[in-house]
């Protein structure tokens, strides 16, 4: 009886012993990933942020000139661009962007753009209209592609295929923290404070050309920069995960290991007390 | 003469923030020269060679797609590409010339939208390498 379940433990013990190097190095891979991940962000943010206070400051300080990209349409239908992780086994992540997308999504006529592998899979499996799905793995996906995207999207905009863009992604908060968030892309909408620059402001061309131009390049912008932000959130969510995947099979390991040898201790003494019982007959 | 305050920002980065006296940039329009106290202005980049004066140093760079604005002596550059003269590798640009023109003389083989890249790429090989020839 004994020698069997010492026999089960041990290979338990193995069996722990593999899934902890797996993890370990899934872990370390997330974590040297994620470096570079992190240095991409820090170096996109600035572009990122000036790119949008820029173009909110033109949406603010301009009351005089209309644009189609400023018009507040009835929205009859929303375009969602969802950027989630390519992979699993990274803890909450997918689940967390994906589950703000549909709680987002609820009751409203939508189409989605789905980047990355998990995310087209779980709006295919939902049955939800997609947009496109060229963009399948979102580590793939390079800065011309988000221009290009961008591009399309504002076409379509422009055409009232769609009357409101929005990106559902990952803010990168820091190593440990990712928080999933929705940003609105289009219509453009000012930060409300209304300054006076209008009458002396130069636009070259004209106004309206000019939006034309600089609109696709600012989504396409905050595409690339949203995705900067979530492939970095998708490496630190899985460095975590894997972490403490480890930290717990090491816990299992050390758990079976005082169970062996309690078994084994037990086995020994009960040969001891035969022995000693047969001698004394 | 005085300075204005300088900011490029592209998606590879900070490329430079600080004083400069004189930004020359190819805009969608052409040519434009900015110097300190220059009106507000909002225009958007074309392809071409951008020309940086700061510190009394002339730097030029490779400057593609994006925005310029200036606001209150305030001026932010953010191109879609931007590389310093001295960064750009010219044997690629060279290489990547001789594909995209490759790629071009059979242009009926194309899509449109081949040929649409095949041109932006062409277009782009052909800035860099007159600013890396130009150093």
């Amino acid at each position: 009886m004994a020698g069997v379940s010492m026999k089960d433990i041990k290979l338990r013990i193995r069996s722990m012993e593999s899934t902890k190097q797996i993890t370990k190095a899934m872990e370390m891979v997330a974590a040297s990933k994620l470096r570079r991940a992190q240095d991409n962000v820090t170096r996109s943010r600035p572009y990122f942020e000036t790119l949008f206070d820029t173009v909110c400051e033109i949406a603010a300080s301009s009351p005089a000139f209309t644009s189609p990209y400023l018009e507040e349409r009835e929205v009859k239908k929303t375009c969602y661009v969802v950027i989630a992780g390519d992979r699993g086994l990274a803890g909450g992540y997918n689940h967390n962007v994906l589950k703000l997308a549909e709680a987002e999504m609820a009751g409203k006529d939508v189409t989605v753009v789905p980047i990355g592998k998990r995310c087209v899979e779980n709006f295919r499996a939902h049955g939800f209209e997609i947009l496109t799905d060229v963009w399948f793995e979102a580590g793939a996906v390079s800065v011309s592609d988000c221009f290009t995207m961008a591009r399309d999207l504002c076409k379509r905009f422009l055409s009232g295929e769609f009357d409101e863009v929005n990106i559902v992604y990952t803010n990168f908060v820091s190593i440990l923290v990712q928080q999933p968030a929705v940003m609105r892309v289009l219509p453009l909408h000012g930060t409300g404070e209304e300054t006076d620059h209008v009458s002396e402001t130069l636009y070259e061309p004209d106004s309206q050309e000019l939006f034309g131009k600089i609109v696709p390049e600012y989504v396409g912008g905050l595409i690339y920069g949203a995705l900067c932000e979530c492939v970095a959130s998708e490496q630190g969510a899985r460095r975590t995960a894997m972490d403490s995947a480890t930290k717990n099979a090491e816990e299992m390991i050390d758990d079976l290991s005082l169970k062996y040898n309690r078994a084994r201790q037990g086995a020994i003494t009960q040969e001891i007390t035969e022995i000693v019982a047969g001698s004394n007959t | 003469m005085g300075t204005f305050d300088l900011q490029i920002v592209t998606p590879d980065g900070l490329m430079f923030s600080g004083q400069a006296q004189s930004l020359r940039v190819r805009t969608v329009e052409g040519d434009v020269c900015i110097l300190p106290r220059h009106i507000n202005l909002l225009t958007a980049l074309g392809m071409g060679e951008a020309k940086i004066v700061a510190d009394g140093k002339a730097r030029s760079a490779a400057c593609i797609g994006g925005m310029l604005s200036v606001m209150d002596n305030h001026v932010k550059l953010v191109p879609t590409t931007f590389e310093w003269a001295d960064e750009i590798d010219a044997k690629r640009a060279e290489k990547a010339k001789n594909e995209a023109e490759e790629k071009l003389s059979h242009r009926d083989r194309l899509t449109d939208q081949e040929l649409a890249i095949a041109e932006a790429k062409l277009k782009r090989a052909l800035v860099r390498r007159s600013v890396a020839n130009r150093k």
